[in-house]
């Protein structure tokens, strides 16, 4: 199939990762100007991920990792480039976003919570694309929506705190509750953007681990932008750096030397500041 | 206290330039406050002339004059149910144009403009320019006075209703976005929830000014405890009027009590 | 990880506890929704506010608005003097209620108040002063010492003494204590701790909030004409009693127009200050 030769292509420049059947997610030649014109925030990124598989994407903040993530379900519109959900384009019609983003869930730095409603509400919020919009006038939600919600909820450990309002968790269970809103979507890939950056490390690594161990459990891909090269290291399948929009590092964690890092984190003794937001 | 070096001393003293500047406002300010008091008539001579016949008036206010208290129930549950009445007529109205009008609602620059100004309009006129309008138009009675009110707090309330909704967190609304759930949809889930709360308390406040100024509405013959309140003034029975000021203020803080317990509840 | 079954038990018992969690809420809203349509058609029916009657009004609001339309911008010219009296009675108010109130917000406030029992007298005074209205003033003070635009001032300035004493005590309650403490360590006087460590800390949102009591007084003013205290409001209501909508409606442009200067103005010293 031409979707695959030119994934395998890509994969044997860049990474040996093998390649196990059609990937999830293509992206080809991905690049972002914003609209002014002077600022580039992407330039031609281009890489696949596969079924199941947890890509970590590298890089100082102002890397345009998020830019990157927020093509993929099109909070931002790509000027350049195509991406491709299980061979099928996404970046061309826009009618078809709502069933496009439906099986792309997404996880945000600050959790995005409503604060206000219950963490069961907020979990099957993520149920809203599956049904009309006069239903959503009245909150209300079929059985089966509530059944998956609960079970998203249980997976993250958090049932026991389903009727509580949002507001009233912690940083790390608000995080997980935002995980379930996304696993609620029953989604084939997760993004999840900057997802422990406002988080303690020791609750970043549980909310990480929470991340990897559902999602490798039900055979989602994440895509998943850090800051943070242990984290990348520990939890991440494949890694790819990204230094001012651009590509230059796309391979297994155990190949990121420290001359790459150096690469993506443009590591001058005064730069280091920047490798943190 | 001890002096640093830079307290004070090393701040740049004002240029001749600045305190000339502040010289002429000065002097301009007294002037126009000294032509004001005289086309106010408004002078030392004048206060001592009117003081003592104030202080006589005040006087006679004493001992107040509860016997008026019966005749009162009526009118006071008039004025509460014209407060009541005009802060629901003044959301009905102000929510709609506070929605139009709140910039992160994208509604066009044209509506958007339209919806301000309206709302510029109705917050301008005070409610007892409003209520002697719709009293020359349908009558005397509370039902103008519940339609002043609400037109007059429709402008306020949209007002803040707008910067309600421009204040809210739009991220949450992102994040559904992001799930696929449509744009109304994403609003029912997260603008809704972070604005109501806001939209009731400030409800609850508007109806607590509400009833302050239902009282005042009886003037102009919009009924209500503050038309017995005129009434008596105009007939010189101060005593009385004494005892309905005092009524006044037990129920507007009886109703602030109120409401702020309510606000609590509903809100916290 | 949570093994696969034990998940299928809890989501059972979640989706019980949830329904019982659901018709709770449903009740609840029921109830106080109920409740409130209750409230509101019993008001609705003591006031005689419904449907018909608002119908019925419609045409003669119409009518009385037609009358008014177009303004008569001729008239514009004579409300001049009466839109710059109603200027200077809000000024004078707000500046009589700011010298009225610099003593009584001291006594106001408990970290100044000489006594107790004089912070209570003086917050019973202070709440009375605020809870009647300025045209209830108003009407009083014509009646006693005539018409014009002398009353309105006082008027305007009982209601704002009220309000302004009452926010500059709480204010004054919330400064920061360390420099007042640094102040009686220095052996400073209470006179020297009120001007050296209170009025700095307050001084902000005082101009704010006098800036604020101005836009409101002009409002007032507006208005109080229609008492017989002056200003344009005055105008207003003899021009209505003749039935010279034309001439009503100029006042009520003027009006308006007045309301957003003033609105402006404050809105820019506003930005200006803070």
């Amino acid at each position: 199939m031409y979707m695959e030769k030119e994934a395998a292509l890509n994969v044997a420049k860049s990474s040996p990762h093998e390649t196990s059947g059609q990937p999830i997610i293509s992206i080809r030649n991905v690049g972002k100007t914003y609209a002014n014109g002077s600022v580039v925030a992407l330039s031609n990124a281009s890489f696949d991920v596969q079924r199941g598989e947890f890509v970590v994407i590298l890089g100082p903040s102002g890397a345009g990792k998020s830019t990157l993530l927020r093509c993929v379900n099109r909070l931002a519109e790509p000027t350049q480039g195509k991406i491709f959900l299980d061979g099928k384009e996404i970046t061309e019609n826009a009618r078809e976003l709502r069933e496009v983003r439906r099986h792309i869930g997404m996880v945000f730095q600050h959790f995005n919570l409503v604060p206000r409603l219950s963490v069961l509400m907020n979990v099957l919020s993520g149920r809203l694309s599956y049904r009309s919009t006069w239903r959503s006038f009245f909150y209300s939600f079929t059985k089966e929506d509530r059944a998956i919600a609960l079970e998203c909820l249980e997976m993250v450990a958090l049932g026991h705190k389903a009727f509580q309002r949002a507001s009233t968790l912690s940083g790390g269970e608000q995080q997980r509750v935002a995980i379930a809103r996304a696993l609620a979507q029953k989604p084939t890939v997760i993004l999840a953007d900057e997802p422990v950056a406002s988080l303690d490390p020791k609750i970043a690594r549980q909310v990480l681990t929470y991340l990897k161990e559902v999602t490798h459990s039900l055979g989602i891909s994440v895509i998943c932008n850090l800051h943070q090269i242990d984290f990348a290291r520990e939890y991440a399948d494949r890694i790819v750096g990204l230094c001012d929009g651009e590509k230059i590092f796309d391979g297994k964690a155990s190949e990121l030397t420290d001359n790459i890092l150096k690469k993506i984190y443009r590591l001058n003794a005064e730069d280091d500041s920047d490798a943190s937001e | 206290m001890s002096h640093s070096g830079n307290f004070p001393l090393e701040q740049p003293s004002l240029t001749y330039f600045g305190k000339a500047k502040f010289l002429a406002y000065t002097l301009a300010a007294a002037i126009f406050l000294a032509w004001s008091a005289n086309s106010l008539e408004l002078n030392a001579g004048e206060l001592m002339r009117s003081m003592p016949v104030i202080g006589r008036y005040i006087a006679r206010m004493f001992p107040p004059d509860w016997t008026v208290l019966e005749g009162l129930w009526g009118p006071t549950l008039d004025t509460l149910c014209i407060a009541l009445w005009g802060t629901v007529i003044a959301s009905i109205i102000g929510l709609p144009l506070g929605i139009l009008a709140a910039k992160n609602m994208h509604s066009p620059a044209v509506i958007r403009v339209g919806a301000l100004t309206i709302l510029n309009i109705l917050r301008s006129v005070s409610e007892l320019i409003w209520a002697i309008f719709f009293v020359a138009a349908v009558g005397l009675g509370p039902f103008p006075g519940a339609l002043a009110l609400g037109v007059n707090f429709g402008g306020i309330l949209g007002r803040l209703y707008a910067e309600a909704i421009e204040n809210i967190d739009p991220k949450p609304h992102e994040a559904l976005r992001a799930t696929g759930a449509n744009h109304v949809q994403a609003i029912m889930f997260s603008v809704i929830p972070q604005v109501l709360p806001q939209i009731v308390s400030y409800n609850l406040y508007w109806f607590e000014v509400g009833v302050r100024s239902a009282t005042v509405l009886g003037m102009i013959g919009a009924g209500g405890i503050g038309f017995v309140l005129v009434t008596t003034i105009r007939l010189y029975e101060f005593q009385e009027t004494a005892a309905i000021l005092l009524v006044i203020l037990v129920l507007v803080t009886i109703i602030d009590r109120a409401s702020a317990v309510l606000r609590r509840a509903i809100v916290g | 990880m949570t093994p696969a079954s034990s998940i299928g038990a809890a989501v059972a018992d979640g989706l019980v506890r949830e329904a019982a969690w659901r018709q709770r809420r449903i009740i609840k809203w029921v109830v106080i929704t109920a409740i409130c349509l209750f409230v509101l058609w019993l008001a609705a029916w003591r006031i005689g506010l419904n449907f018909v009657s608002m119908l019925r009004g419609l045409p003669h609001m119409a009518d009385v608005f037609m009358r008014m339309v177009p303004p008569d911008f001729g008239y514009m010219e004579r409300l001049i003097d009466p839109t710059i009296e109603t200027i200077q009675i809000a000024v004078w108010g707000t500046l009589l209620a700011v010298i009225a109130s610099a003593p009584l917000c001291l006594l106001a406030a408990h970290n100044t108040t000489p006594h107790p029992v004089i912070y209570s007298i003086t917050r019973v005074f202070l709440n009375l002063l605020r809870s009647i209205n300025e045209l209830i003033y108003a009407l009083i003070l014509v009646s006693a010492v005539g018409l014009g635009p002398y009353p309105g001032v006082l008027a305007i300035a009982l209601h704002a003494t009220g309000m302004l004493a009452k926010f500059v005590a709480e204010e004054i309650e919330h400064v920061n204590r360390g420099p007042i403490e640094a102040l009686q360590a220095a052996g400073a006087g209470r006179m020297q701790i009120i001007l050296m460590g209170i009025l700095p800390q307050v001084l902000p949102s005082l101009v704010g909030y006098i800036l604020y009591r101005f836009d409101v007084s002009i409002r007032s003013a507006t208005v109080l004409g229609l008492v017989g205290a002056g200003g344009l409001g005055f105008s207003l209501i003899t021009t209505m009693k003749m039935f010279r909508y034309h001439e009503t409606a100029a006042s009520i442009v003027m009006i308006i127009l007045l309301i957003m200067l003033a609105d402006w103005i404050s809105g820019r010293l506003q930005k200006r200050i803070l």
